[in-house]
C-alpha cells in the first residue's frame, strides 16, 4: 500500500472543511506520508512542536485562529516548508501569504497529481536548502550551467543579457516553487523595487522568446496569475 | 386694483380738494389772522407728501399759495403780492412741501424695500420647501404657482435642468408664453447694476406691431458659469407690464432655484451612484460566497475522484469505499447548495408558489433528518416529536429544504459531540419546528439580519454562504409562515418557523 519513493515524510494538514481533511490525509497516507490532520488554527499550533511536521499545508481562511496566523508562528520559530490552500480569486490572499513566508500554494479544488507534485517540490527544496549544489539545472531541453554562465535549450546556446540571466538563475534557483512579482524583483532588480510588475512582465517575455518553443503557451516559464511565476522541472523526455 | 389713470390722478385730485377746502373754511370763518390760518394749508401739504410723495405735495404747496392768494389775502382775486410777510408765506409753504415730501418720500421707499426684501425672502423660503417635492416637476409646478400668486400675473412658466412645469390663470395666457416670436421684456442682471426689463422685439415689424393680449417677460435662470440654465417665463394682462419689484424678486429667486436644483441634482447622483456601488458590492460578496461555497465540496469530490484513480497505490476495498463515500456526501452537499442558489433566484423573482397538499409533519421530519445522517453524524441528535400530528397543508420539498437548511446550519455552527434538538408542534392553528443548538449563540442585534442573504454574524469567517436561512425565510414566507431565531436557554441558538395548519382561503 504504500509507495517506496515517499519515505514517511511527516505531512500536518491544516483545513476545517472536514471532507477534505480526510480525502487528503487519506491520500497522503495512501503515498506513504505520516500524516496529522486537524481543524483549527490552535490545534495547528499546539501540535507541531510535538509532531515535527517535514511540512504543513495549511487552508487560509478558517474561524479562529486564521491561516496567516499559523503561517506567521511557525516561521517564527522554524522553517518547515508550508503549503498554502487557498480557493481560486482570492489572489491578494495568496500572495500576502507567500510574502509571510509560505512556500507555495495551491488553488481549491486541487488535482490529486498536483497537490503530490508540490508537496515533492516543496520536500526536495527542503532537504536540499535551495537549488542544492548542481551547478547544471535541467528541465526538459532547458539547461542552465551556473558555473560557466550558460543557458542552453536543445543543445543549441542561448544569448541572455545579464537582466535576463539574473531573472533566469532567480527562478532556477526556487525551480519547481512559485516566486512572487516582488520577490523576483528584489531579488533581481534589488531591495528598492517592488511594485514595478511592468519590469518584470517586459523581461519575463523577452526570456519567454529565447527560451521557449511557443512563446504564448510556456513550457518552462509559467504564469501564475495575479502572484507571479513559476519555472516547471520537466522531465528530460519532455 | 384702481385702473392706473386714476391711480396716477387720484392724489393730486385729494390735495386740490383739501386745498378747496382749507380755503372755503378760511373764508367763511370771517376773517380771521391770516398768518394763522395759512397754517392750516400746511396740514394739506404735510399729508399729501406723506401719503403721496414730492410731487403731490409740491403740487399742493403751489396750489395753496395760489388759493390764499387768490381768495384771501387783499388784493383778493388778483396774484399780486403786495405784503413782503406773504412772500415769506409761499417760501414755507415750498419749503414745508419739498423737505417733508423727501423725507416721506424716503421713509415710503425704504418701508417698501423693506416690504419688498421680506416678500421676497417669504417667496425663496416657499422655494425652499418647494424643492423637496419628490420631483423635479413638482417643485417647478409648486414655484411656478407661487410666483404667479406672487406677482399677481397671469401665467408663470419654469424651465429648469430638463424638466418644465407652468402655472396659469387660462389657456390664452399659456398660449402667450409659448409663443416667441412676439416682443418680450427680458430681465437683465449684468454688470452689477440693479435687474431692469429690456424691451426685445421680433425681427419682423409686421409681428411686433401686432395687437397681443398679454405682455411676456422672461428671466433668465444661469448657472456657475453664467451659461442659461433655464428661465421663467411671465405673462399678463396688465398693459403696463412688469415693474421694478417683479425684477428685483425675479432676480433674486433665479440664483437661488438654480443652486437648489444643483444641490439636489448633486445629491440624486451621490445616492445613484452609492446605489451603484453597493449593489456591485453585493453582487461580487455573492460570486465569493457562491464560488466558495460551490467550491469547497467540488475540492473533496475532485481530490476523492483523482485518489481512487491513483495507480501508485494499491488502496483497499475499505479506503475505496471511504473515497466514494466522500465523494457521495459532497456531490448532495452540491445539490443543496444549487437548490438554495435556485430558490432564492425564484424568491427573489416572485415566483415562488408552493405547490401545497397535505403531509403529515412528523414523518416529514424524520425523512429528512435520516437523509442528512451523513451531516449531522458528528453531533449528538435529539428526536423531541410526538408519533405523529396532524396533517398540514404544505410543499413537500419547500419545507423540506428549510428543515434541511435550519438543521444544516445548526451543525455547522456548533462543536462536534453538542447537541441538536429538533422539535415539531401543531398547536393554536399553527404547526411550529425548532431546530436548538448547543453552539456559541447569536448576538442580540445580529438575530434578525442573520435571515438577509449573504449576511454572516461577526467574527464568524468562511462558514457558509448565508444563503440556507435567507431560502429558509423565503420558502416559509410563501406558505403565509413566519420564521425566527432565539437564543436558547442553553447558551446556544434555536430557529423556529410556523406555517399555519390551514389552507388559505382562495
Amino acid at each position: 500500500m504504500t509507495e517506496a519513493a515517499s519515505t514517511g515524510a511527516r505531512v500536518l494538514v491544516l483545513d476545517d472543511e472536514e471532507a477534505i481533511r480526510r480525502t487528503v490525509e487519506r491520500l497522503l497516507t495512501g503515498h506513504g506520508f505520516v500524516v496529522r490532520a486537524v481543524s483549527s488554527g490552535e490545534e495547528a499550533l499546539g501540535v507541531a512542536p510535538r509532531f515535527q511536521p517535514d511540512l504543513m499545508l495549511v487552508d487560509l481562511g478558517l474561524p479562529g485562529v486564521d491561516g496567516f496566523e499559523v503561517i506567521a508562528q511557525t516561521r517564527d520559530r522554524t522553517s518547515t516548508p508550508i503549503i498554502v490552500l487557498s480557493v481560486r480569486g482570492a489572489e491578494r490572499d495568496k500572495v500576502r501569504a507567500l510574502e509571510m513566508g509560505a512556500d507555495d500554494y495551491l488553488t481549491k479544488p486541487f488535482g490529486v497529481d498536483e497537490l503530490l507534485a508540490r508537496v515533492r517540490v516543496a520536500l526536495r527544496h527542503a532537504a536540499r536548502g535551495g537549488r542544492g549544489t548542481d551547478a547544471i539545472f535541467r528541465s526538459g531541453g532547458l539547461a542552465v550551467d551556473l558555473e560557466r554562465r550558460e543557458v542552453t535549450v536543445d543543445a543549441l546556446p542561448v544569448q541572455l543579457t545579464p537582466t535576463e540571466y539574473a531573472l533566469l538563475t532567480a527562478l532556477v534557483d526556487q525551480a519547481g516553487r512559485v516566486l512572487t512579482d516582488r520577490a523576483l524583483l528584489r531579488r533581481v532588480w534589488g531591495p528598492e523595487y517592488g511594485s514595478e510588475s511592468h519590469y518584470l512582465h517586459v523581461y519575463m517575455a523577452r526570456l519567454r522568446k529565447k527560451l521557449e518553443a511557443d512563446p504564448a503557451n510556456p513550457r518552462y516559464l509559467r504564469t501564475e496569475p495575479g502572484v507571479g511565476y513559476r519555472l516547471l522541472e520537466v522531465d528530460a523526455e519532455g | 386694483m384702481l385702473p392706473a389713470p386714476v391711480a396716477v390722478v387720484l392724489p393730486y385730485l385729494l390735495a386740490t380738494a383739501g386745498v378747496a377746502m382749507v380755503t372755503l373754511g378760511i373764508a367763511l370763518a370771517g376773517r380771521p389772522d391770516l398768518g394763522n390760518a395759512s397754517m392750516l394749508y400746511l396740514i394739506v401739504v404735510l399729508v399729501a407728501a406723506v401719503a403721496a410723495g414730492r410731487a403731490v405735495a409740491i403740487f399742493s404747496a403751489l396750489l395753496a399759495f395760489f388759493s390764499f392768494n387768490w381768495f384771501l389775502t387783499e388784493p383778493r382775486h388778483t396774484l399780486s403780492v403786495a405784503d413782503p410777510d406773504d412772500w415769506i408765506l409761499l417760501l414755507l409753504f415750498l419749503l414745508t412741501a419739498v423737505v417733508t415730501g423727501q423725507l416721506a418720500a424716503g421713509q415710503k421707499r425704504r418701508a417698501e424695500e423693506a416690504e419688498e426684501h421680506e416678500r421676497q425672502a417669504r417667496v425663496l423660503t416657499d422655494i425652499a420647501i418647494a424643492l423637496t417635492e419628490p420631483t423635479l416637476e413638482r417643485t417647478l409646478r409648486s414655484v411656478a404657482d407661487r410666483l404667479r400668486a406672487e406677482l399677481g400675473v397671469d401665467a408663470v412658466q419654469v424651465e429648469l435642468g430638463g424638466a418644465r412645469a407652468a402655472s396659469s390663470v387660462d389657456a390664452d395666457a399659456l398660449e402667450a408664453l409659448d409663443n416667441t416670436d412676439r416682443t418680450i421684456d427680458v430681465l437683465a442682471t449684468d454688470g452689477g447694476s440693479e435687474a431692469r426689463w429690456i424691451r426685445l422685439a421680433p425681427p419682423h415689424r409686421r409681428l411686433a406691431a401686432m395687437a397681443m393680449a398679454h405682455r411676456v417677460g422672461r428671466a433668465p435662470i444661469r448657472g456657475a458659469g453664467g451659461e442659461e440654465a433655464g428661465h421663467i417665463t411671465l405673462a399678463t394682462s396688465n398693459r403696463r407690464g412688469f415693474d421694478g419689484a417683479a425684477a428685483r424678486l425675479l432676480a433674486g429667486v433665479a440664483p437661488q432655484l438654480w443652486a437648489a436644483q444643483e444641490r439636489s441634482r448633486l445629491r440624486a447622483e451621490a445616492t445613484e451612484a452609492e446605489v451603484l456601488r453597493r449593489s456591485d458590492e453585493a453582487k461580487s460578496a455573492l460570486l465569493d460566497a457562491v464560488s466558495h461555497d460551490l467550491r469547497t465540496p467540488l475540492a473533496s469530490i475532485i481530490a476523492s475522484a483523482g485518489s481512487l484513480r491513483q495507480a501508485a497505490v494499491q488502496w483497499s476495498t475499505q479506503e475505496r469505499a471511504e473515497f466514494a463515500a466522500a465523494i457521495e456526501q459532497e456531490a448532495r452537499r452540491l445539490d443543496r447548495i444549487v437548490g438554495n442558489l435556485l430558490d432564492l433566484s425564484r424568491i427573489r423573482a416572485g415566483s415562488l408558489h408552493p405547490d401545497v397538499a397535505w403531509y403529515e409533519p412528523v414523518a416529514l421530519v424524520r425523512d429528512v433528518l435520516a437523509r442528512m445522517a451523513g451531516v449531522t453524524a458528528a453531533h449528538r441528535l435529539v428526536l423531541d416529536l410526538p408519533d405523529e400530528l396532524p396533517p398540514v397543508p404544505l410543499d413537500y420539498s419547500e419545507i423540506d429544504q428549510v428543515l434541511t437548511n435550519l438543521v444544516e446550519n445548526a451543525v455547522r455552527h456548533s462543536p462536534p459531540g453538542t447537541t441538536v434538538t429538533v422539535r415539531a408542534v401543531v398547536d393554536g392553528g399553527e404547526l411550529r419546528v425548532c431546530v436548538e443548538d448547543e453552539g456559541p449563540g447569536i448576538p442580540v442585534d445580529e438575530l434578525r439580519r442573520i435571515f438577509e442573504p449573504f449576511h454572516r454574524v461577526r467574527g464568524v469567517t468562511r462558514r457558509g454562504t448565508g444563503l440556507g436561512l435567507a431560502v429558509a425565510r423565503g420558502l416559509v414566507e410563501a406558505h403565509r409562515g413566519r420564521i425566527w431565531a432565539e437564543s436558547a436557554a442553553a447558551g446556544g441558538s434555536r430557529f423556529c418557523f410556523v406555517i399555519p395548519t390551514r389552507e388559505a382561503m382562495p
